[in-house]
């Protein structure tokens, strides 16, 4: 092909596509803005549900879960754990509360960390302001 | 070498085989204890071994990067590095903090090390591959504003070929998207959104600017194709990329909360991005096919063909699998994502590290090429790596497809945990070909100190 | 710096710089996997398509239906004289189509402008996602294709290009075409088929 093909068309499309794309990305990304309100449960976000974040950030809790499909895939999701224990928050906290500090022989394990009970139902809370998102019924189903 | 600056490249090259050597064997840990869940425990839970696998992975790659510049620019540029001392200082204030950083999440319970980092002040903590403390990560800005003005005043001081224009974007890119690292919100859903642009920016956008460049500086010097032709290409394939990749951000924005149209734009996009790395494989076996000399660095030559081959798979064909939004749906967080992550990464950004490394580290050893004897024991690694990752992908796309019937998609859904025992025979052999995978890097590692061999393509005379 | 065509034009099956048209390509490619989602998507929401279907300003698209052929037809002239080595010519050619293009901006603004006032977005429902978003991908085009068209009328006004040597008006004209193609085929399948 000895068609003219020049390098700096190539660079023309390069930097004009670029520019197109970063431009409409971001016009994609206000938009997402002005929606957001009305999906991400923001109204939920208390003091408390902020403390359980902070909480879930510190003891990193997405190194083994999944958080709305993102993280490790060693344990289970948990953005819809509110629901799968049933919409009880106590059942959240007594699962973290009750796990063995040497773990369970053989079996995947969860560390014992040791959480007041402020901060078990900060968790819990967070867990519940997350199960309330709008993420289009997103997981199929109550296994997350 | 050319110029004796470059010589700086030669520490961050040890330096990033070293951390990948400490990533394969955390690698095996997690793989182990996938199978045996209480393997360390509570010593080493998974998720520690977690984020210093992955974050000993993103180092070495930077490391690998870093080098890569401290090569190839001055070579491109035609001149001297700008400050030698500062790259050597960076070095070390890289490798010093990052060591420091492993060795907390080791010994430091995580909570505790957020305490003892002040991570209340500013807090950056606890998100997947960005688990650095704050300062850790603040040290990071430093260090790459340090690198990109010793690179940038080298290029403005010299020849700006569009491999060196490419390649300082790409890093550019890459330092000013990491500063979205610093935003924590308590929004989950805006936590996430922006998360994506450092990573998804990252690996589908700027890191592919510098894989590009990388690739095309290897190509010009193995197959002594005119840069003109190669430098063509490699505007083409960036052009695609960003294209493609941009707004293909939004294949992450299906079921985090954000608005549905997502799921079309990202649809349509994202299943577009696996245009540039078939570019690139034409790209690469188009130039090898065209060279105008044999050069002695074969080996050099194979990890850049075999680069552009399974970064295509990797991240292109595996990547396709599952973007579109009607499979995601089943398939979202799954051993489906692992299987593309693995062999995408290692595909795009290990192989193109390690083919720079292949083709520079010799030259500034003072030979053009390595001994054949070597080179040879470095085709071993070679194959004996990818050909391991094959069937690590391969292992855990079964696990995700029994995983995705099993737990999502079956009329009677199983719960997690009782999914995850009933495919726990993917998980034995995966971790059998990770372990293939270390004999592979072991061997790699070896070819450095092999000599001997007759050379068939003489080599030029002794690199200063 | 403009390309130099090779004055055998025979040979050259595509005219303008060949990577224009890999880029044409990758267009269409988006493009025509947006309609055939669009098709998809109708295909489960018939009613709904049809419903809201009947809320889009036909007339507008019409006329910017003509206005588009309109502008493609001046780029053809301009086309034609700088082949003529008329680069003034040419460089009037381009400013009409540009000119052009900018009463489509404008009626589509407004038709934008209608929608926003009758609160409708991208999450209103699903046939106004694509209506919009088909519409303002291809809006953005036109803005691109303007731009393009720019850069190129003030190199045919400097004296860049002439009788043997146009290949950027030629690249130009070829994705202001491709852009009037898109919305030919738009127009009918957003606007009208039911």
């Amino acid at each position: 092909m000895s068609e003219v093909f020049t390098k700096s068309m190539a660079r023309n499309i390069y930097y004009g596509g670029s520019l197109f794309f970063i431009l409409l990305f971001l016009a994609l990304t206000f938009q997402t803005h002005q929606e957001l309100p009305k999906r991400d449960n923001r109204a939920a976000i208390t003091e408390k549900v902020a403390l359980g974040k902070r909480l879930w950030e510190e003891n990193d809790c997405i190194g083994c879960h999944t958080l709305l499909g993102e993280g490790a895939y060693f344990a289970p999701e948990l953005g819809n754990v509110y629901v799968r224990f049933g919409k009880n928050k106590d059942a959240i906290k007594g699962f973290i509360a009750s796990r063995p500090e040497n773990g369970v022989p053989g079996r995947r394990s969860m560390p014992q960390f040791h959480f007041t009970d402020e901060e078990l139902d900060a968790i819990a809370e967070f867990l519940k302001y997350t199960s309330e998102i709008n993420t289009s019924n997103w997981p199929p189903n109550i296994n997350g | 070498m050319e110029y004796r600056s470059q010589s700086v490249a030669k520490l961050y090259f040890i330096a990033a085989i070293g951390l990948f050597v400490g990533q394969i064997l955390f690698g095996l840990i997690m793989g182990l204890q996938y199978v045996w869940g209480d393997f360390l425990f509570p010593a080493i839970p998974f998720n520690v071994a977690r984020m210093v696998h992955t974050n000993l992975l993103i180092v070495w790659l930077l490391f690998g990067f870093m080098g890569a510049a401290y090569y190839l620019v001055p070579e491109e540029a035609e001149r001297e590095l700008h400050s030698p001392g500062l790259a050597v200082a960076l070095f070390w204030i890289f490798l010093i903090a990052g060591a420091l950083t492993i060795l907390g999440y080791l010994f430091v319970p995580y909570s505790g090390l957020a305490k003892l980092t002040m991570n209340e002040l500013l807090p950056t903590m606890g998100r997947e591959f960005l688990e650095q403390p704050t300062i850790t990560k603040l040290g990071i800005v430093v260090v790459a504003l340090g690198f990109l003005y010793n690179i940038g005043m080298t290029i403005l001081g010299g020849r700006k070929t569009v491999v060196n224009l490419v390649l300082l974007t790409g890093l550019t890119g890459l330092a000013l998207l990491f500063l979205f690292a610093f935003y924590n919100p308590d929004n989950l859903v805006k936590d996430k959104f922006y998360w994506w642009w450092v990573v998804h920016l990252w690996v589908e956008g700027v890191w592919e600017l510098i894989l590009g460049s990388i690739l095309a500086f290897v190509l010009i010097k193995t197959t002594g194709v005119d840069r003109e032709v190669i430098e063509k290409w490699l505007y083409v394939i960036i052009a695609m990329t960003l294209i493609t990749g941009i707004v293909g951000t939004g294949h992450h924005y299906y079921w985090i909360g954000t608005p549905e149209y997502w799921q079309w734009w990202g649809s349509v996009f994202s299943a577009m991005e696996p245009i540039p790395f078939f570019m690139m494989t034409l790209f690469a076996f188009n130039m090898v096919n065209r060279r105008r000399r044999e050069h002695p660095n074969q080996a050099a030559v194979l990890w850049a063909l075999g680069t552009s081959v399974m970064a295509f798979l990797g991240a292109g064909v595996w990547g396709f699998l599952h973007t579109l939004a009607p499979v995601n749906y089943y398939t979202h967080g799954t051993q489906i994502t692992a299987a593309h992550g693995h062999m995408a990464f290692y595909g795009a950004y290990v192989m193109i590290v390690l083919t720079i490394i292949s083709y520079a580290m010799p030259r500034l050893r003072g030979q053009e090429a390595a001994d054949p004897k070597a080179q040879v024991v470095e085709m071993w690694g070679f194959w004996l790596m990818t050909v391991s990752i094959v069937f690590i992908t391969l292992f855990l796309t079964g696990a995700g497809i029994l995983q995705v019937w099993l737990q999502r998609y079956s009329e009677n859904p199983l719960p997690f945990m009782v999914v995850q025992e009933k495919i726990s025979l993917f998980y034995w052999l995966r971790e059998i070909a990770g372990l293939v995978f270390l004999v592979g890097l072991v061997v790699y590692v070896w070819s450095f100190f092999v000599k001997g061999g007759e050379r068939r393509v003489p080599a030029a005379e002794p690199v200063a | 710096m403009a390309a130099r065509s090779s004055g055998n034009t025979a040979a050259r099956p595509l005219p303008g710089d060949l990577a224009i048209w890999f880029f044409i390509l990758a267009e269409l490619l988006v493009f025509g996997v947006f309609f055939l989602a669009y098709a998809f998507a109708r295909a489960g929401h018939v009613e709904l398509f049809d419903h809201y279907q009947q809320t889009l300003d036909r007339t507008s698209g019409a006329v910017n239906t003509l206005v588009l052929i309109t502008s493609s037809w001046f780029v053809v002239n301009a086309v034609s004289a700088i082949r003529a080595n008329r680069a003034d010519l040419c460089t009037r050619w381009l400013l009409a189509a540009m000119g052009g293009g900018a009463v489509f901006v404008a009626i589509k603004l407004h038709e934008f402008m209608a929608k926003a006032e009758a609160g409708i977005t991208l999450s209103t429902n699903t046939f106004y996602m694509f209506y919009l978003s088909l519409t303002f991908f291809h809006f953005m085009h036109v803005l691109m294709g303007m731009v393009i068209l720019g850069f190129v009328a003030a190199k045919a006004y400097r004296g860049d290009y002439d009788a043997d040597h146009h290949t950027g008006v030629e690249t130009g004209a070829s994705y202001w075409h491709m852009v009037d193609l898109v919305w030919i085929v738009l127009f009918p399948l957003v606007y009208v088929m039911h």
